[in-house]
């Protein structure tokens, strides 16, 4: 636990000061981002202490919020269109991102409904389906793809260790596959993404600028990097290099050795997490703790796999660093439920 | 639902193991991106990373055959601007605004891009270098003046339609500069500064300086001297006789090179936007197709001689005003005929009937072979842009008439630098060389020859010994006959006249004319062979003999180094001419002497002197008959 608050507190304090440097002239980022991340302290805090968390009302509650802001931000007016995608809602001071909030909710309701072991399979798969399919709809209309991908993959996770059969998956990842084949078929420009992917170097400035780009960052970095503040690519090169390629930034600063000891440091609050996941008390509470890190661990490992070009680009954030205030929030309030249901567990162990 | 205990813990470790293990792919690929692909990245990366702020390359210089530069480059800075190396663009705006005459909303606009590099235009393209370092004097963050050029013309409009102009960002839009705008053209220098994304320069990396490339330079086979010539020449003829165009040919008839090319109006090469395309497009030597007149008698005469079928001197021809052809009455243009000649006479003047019957001798099939040999028909081949190829009668439609006024320079359409050619090779032993304008390429770097345009011969037309007799009868038009104004002392040269109507439409054009005279000198080896042709002059009677004789006369005489050897053909005297004589050799005379030789000239005396050191003219100089002779005594 002690380590990893220590991680957390290390790779936020990379994170900030990430975000402090790329816009060195543009205080605000760094401010909001610090501000940000008080509130998200804070808040998990609170939630940490606070004790409905283990409620399931709660978890209903929150999954018929997070439906109805769903919608709401599909609303002109209420909505703000950004980058393409209508994601946000104006809270005035702050931007929201009702994704966020729906990734958290669903995976508390469906790990509720997972844990209750008087229900047949049959009833649990449909109960799984709807509760997940609903916000996914909604999030693709959006759009916002990867959002959904990362949810979809959380759940996967946390379906597997409900413990439903291997066939289960099996039938699935083939479904998917066909699914897949057919959603490129249907829209050209997925296949060009494809591409770029496969080959970012046939096209340099158009489809596979941002892969080449960030690729172009990292790789000459080498074991240690151009050093603090020195990184070529920030400005101009690399889109949004606050958010969503802030990893890649990060390994031209610091180089491989950064590299590995931020991977280093996700892996180990992974590893307390599942550690604490293991140590739960009710089933319910482990199947939550194992959801919402597995939230975290694809959406970093996604956002990694973009950014050294393993995976063709999709846009999310990498959890704790990137600049974002609902995302910042909403990680910090994870840690804050994952510590208030191991706390839990650890009083009780006591007890 | 409900698992056992066991199975929940086997699950949790295959996630956890499932999560390991996607990272570790990724540090993989961070390990084959940081240190396997690592010097491949990086040289991308270096690509990526130069900011070059372009030096404009020099493009290369159009050379006379002498080394003289006839188009160069002159220094004229580009502004350019990087956004992110200031964060004001509001001040930039408004120091600069003024200074290089922009609105400072619209300069505003221009250089608060979200872009690495600005290019301020066109306001702040090609300014003067004096602007420039005011401009770099006050040291305005991100504001560079890139090195740029124009180009510089020292000669004005000289040759201006020949080579033609460069457009905004120096690229070659017509003439030499077009045709030759891959040889002449540069590869952009840039200064490279290795900059962090934020465009400051960084500290580690040192800038660099990527060198491009100099144009080659294009070296002409043009005699700037005799250009020059030619075109004072001709602008004088414009100017004197309001004509409406005028051409004027130089070549050397011994191997093909052209040595002067003028078409006249030209113009400024730097505002040729003021100029119609009609004229910048037109490089009239080679564009303008026109009937030849009586020059093209030179081909027929060469033909006859050739074919052995007439004897100048012997053969005689009565010519009364006219001939009948197949019922057409086809004119001499002296109306009332020159009665009995000999056919050097008939040469001498330019007498049509007498041309028709040298057509006729020489025989239809053969008179079109001869002149298809001497180049008619076709495009010279001279490698300027845009040459006609010029029309002739197919040989179906090749009647009696057209046969009869096709011998005299009629019906058939040729473009001066086809007329050079062939009379070159008719005078010059009978080769027919193809004329050229460019001798040499010259590397901008090293000035060494890249290539070099060698003479070609294309064929031989007629034999030495013809050759000889055509040069013999031109000299004869010269001193004897229409030429006569061309005739220099002491300066050898044949020629002959051409007047042809121009055409319209078909139809002959009532009293415009274009007058021509095609000379060479000196008359028993020419070296220079000259066309000049007036369209459309007026306030003078529309003869070339009149007025184009005289400038090619003045051409040959400012032009020629050699004088030629052999006794010239003393001029013919006609009436109304001044009559002059040959100037005694005075020196060494006395002052008593000269007086009991009883000179009709005025004797003029510098110095007190008893005996005569020098004299003006020089002996065997012409003077009129009562002219002066100044000279020079020994004290």
């Amino acid at each position: 636990m002690f380590l990893s608050i220590i991680g957390i507190f290390f790779v936020h304090s990379a994170g900030s000061y990430w975000s402090e440097v790329h816009y060195k002239g543009q205080m605000p980022f760094a401010l909001k981002q610090a501000a940000y991340l008080i509130v998200g302290i804070v808040g998990a805090f609170i939630i940490q202490k606070a004790s409905f968390i283990r409620s399931d009302g709660f978890w209903r509650g929150l999954y018929i919020v997070a439906i109805l802001m769903l919608i709401g931000v599909l609303i002109p007016g209420i909505g703000v269109v950004r980058n393409g995608s209508q994601s946000w809602i104006s809270l005035g001071f702050m931007n929201f991102q009702p994704a966020e909030l729906a990734k958290i909710a669903v995976l508390g309701v469906l790990a509720n409904s997972l844990a209750n072991v008087k229900n047949s399979r049959m009833k649990m798969y449909i109960q799984s389906g709807l509760l997940l399919l609903l916000p996914i709809g909604f999030i693709m209309v959006q759009p916002d793809f990867g959002s959904a991908f990362v949810l979809v993959v959380a759940v996967f996770f946390l379906l597997f260790a409900a413990g439903l059969p291997f066939k289960f998956f099996l039938w699935i990842g083939m479904s998917g596959i066909i699914a897949f084949v057919l959603l490129i078929v249907s829209a050209p420009y997925r296949l060009v993404r494809i591409q770029a992917f496969l080959d970012p170097w046939n096209d340099p400035l158009g489809s596979g600028f941002q892969a080449i780009q960030s690729l172009l960052a990292i790789g000459p970095a080498g074991l240690f990097g151009f050093g603090y503040g020195n990184s070529r690519q920030k400005f101009l090169y690399l889109p949004e290099p606050q958010n969503d390629f802030i990893f890649s930034i990060l390994l031209e600063e610091s180089g491989f050795i950064g590299g590995f000891i931020i991977v280093l440091a996700f892996l180990t609050f992974f590893s307390t997490s599942f550690s604490m996941a293991a140590r739960a008390k009710t089933r319910e509470r482990q199947l939550m703790i194992i959801g919402f890190t597995s939230l975290l661990a694809v959406q970093t490992f996604l956002n990694m796999g973009v950014v050294t070009g393993l995976l063709p680009v999709t846009g999310v954030t990498l959890p704790f660093i990137s600049y974002g205030g609902s995302s910042l929030v909403m990680t910090w309030g994870i840690i804050g439920i994952i510590l208030n249901l191991a706390q839990e567990t650890e009083k009780e162990g006591r007890r | 639902m409900a698992i056992s205990k066991l199975k929940q813990i086997v699950r949790l470790r295959l996630i956890w193991i499932m999560i390991i293990f996607l990272f570790v792919l990724v540090l993989l690929k961070l390990v084959q991106l940081q240190f396997f692909q690592f010097d491949e990245l990086t040289t991308k990366a270096k690509e990526s990373w130069d900011r070059e702020l372009p030096y404009a390359s020099l493009r290369g210089n159009i050379l006379d055959r002498n080394g003289e530069v006839i188009v160069g480059n002159k220094l004229a800075p580009t502004l350019f601007y990087m956004p992110s190396q200031n964060e004001n663009p509001e001040q930039v705006a408004e120091e600069i605004g003024s200074l290089i005459g922009m609105e400072k909303s619209e300069l505003l606009e221009q250089i608060n891009k979200r872009a690495y590099l600005v290019k301020i235009a066109p306001k702040g393209k090609n300014i003067s270098s004096e602007l420039a370092m005011e401009i770099q004097d006050k040291n305005i963050k991100g504001l560079y003046a890139g090195v740029d050029y124009l180009r510089d013309y020292p000669y004005g409009n000289m040759l201006s339609r020949l080579i033609g102009f460069t457009g905004y960002d120096a690229q070659g839009l017509a003439g030499i500069e077009y045709q030759y705008d891959s040889i002449l053209k540069g590869k952009s220098s840039a200064v490279r500064m290795f900059t962090d994304a934020k465009g400051v320069p960084l500290p580690h990396v040192d800038d660099g300086w990527k060198n491009g490339v100099k144009g080659n330079h294009v070296q002409l086979t043009v005699d700037l001297d005799i250009q020059q010539v030619v075109e004072r020449e001709l602008s004088q003829a414009m100017q004197k006789y309001e004509a409406t165009q005028a051409i004027a040919i130089v070549m050397n008839p011994k191997n093909g090179e052209i040595l002067a090319l003028a078409s006249a109006p030209n113009f400024n090469p730097s505002d040729y936007q003021e100029v119609d395309s009609t004229v910048y497009n037109r490089n009239l030597p080679v564009w303008m197709t026109f009937e030849p007149g009586s020059t093209f008698k030179i081909i027929t005469l060469s033909a006859a001689l050739e074919e052995n079928v007439v004897d100048l001197q012997n053969d005689h021809f009565h010519d009364k005003g006219y001939t009948m052809v197949e019922g057409s009455r086809l004119r001499c243009w002296k109306r009332s005929g020159h009665g009995n000649q000999t056919f050097l006479e008939v040469v001498e003047n330019s007498c049509n009937p007498g041309f028709i019957e040298l057509g006729n001798r020489v025989g239809a099939e053969k008179l079109q072979e001869y002149i298809r040999n001497f180049g008619f028909g076709k495009s010279t081949g001279s490698g300027m842009a845009g040459e006609s190829s010029g029309i002739l009668f197919s040989k179906e439609n090749f009647g009696p008439v057209e046969h009869a006024t096709t011998s005299f320079g009629q019906g058939i359409s040729v473009t001066p630098i086809q007329q050079v050619q062939a009379v070159a090779a008719a005078v010059n032993g009978g080769y027919l060389y193809k004329p050229f304008i460019v001798k040499n390429t010259i590397d901008g770097e090293t000035n060494e020859i890249l290539s070099s345009s060698e003479p070609e011969m294309k064929r031989q037309v007629i034999s030495e010994e013809t050759s000889a007799i055509v040069r013999d009868a031109l000299e004869h038009v010269v001193a004897e006959g229409s030429g006569r104004n061309a005739y220099r002392d002491q300066l050898r040269i044949g020629g002959k006249t051409g007047t042809a109507q121009k055409v319209q439409n078909g139809r002959y054009m009532d009293g415009e004319y274009i007058v021509s005279f095609i000379g060479f000198a000196p008359a028993d080896n020419p070296e220079l062979i000259v066309y000049v042709a007036i369209d459309n002059p007026k306030h003078s009677t529309q003869f070339g003999g009149v007025i184009a004789a005289p400038i090619v006369g003045q051409i040959l005489e400012d032009s020629l180094k050699t004088k030629g050897s052999g006794t010239q053909i003393e001029k013919e005297y006609r009436w109304g001419d001044v009559e002059q004589v040959r100037t005694p050799n005075l020196v060494g005379t006395k002052r008593k002497e000269i007086t009991s030789y009883m000179y009709p000239f005025n004797i003029v005396w510098h110095g007190d002197g008893d005996e005569i050191i020098s004299q003006l003219p020089k002996e065997n100089g012409l003077i009129p008959l009562d002219g002066t002779i100044h000279v020079y005594t020994n004290k």
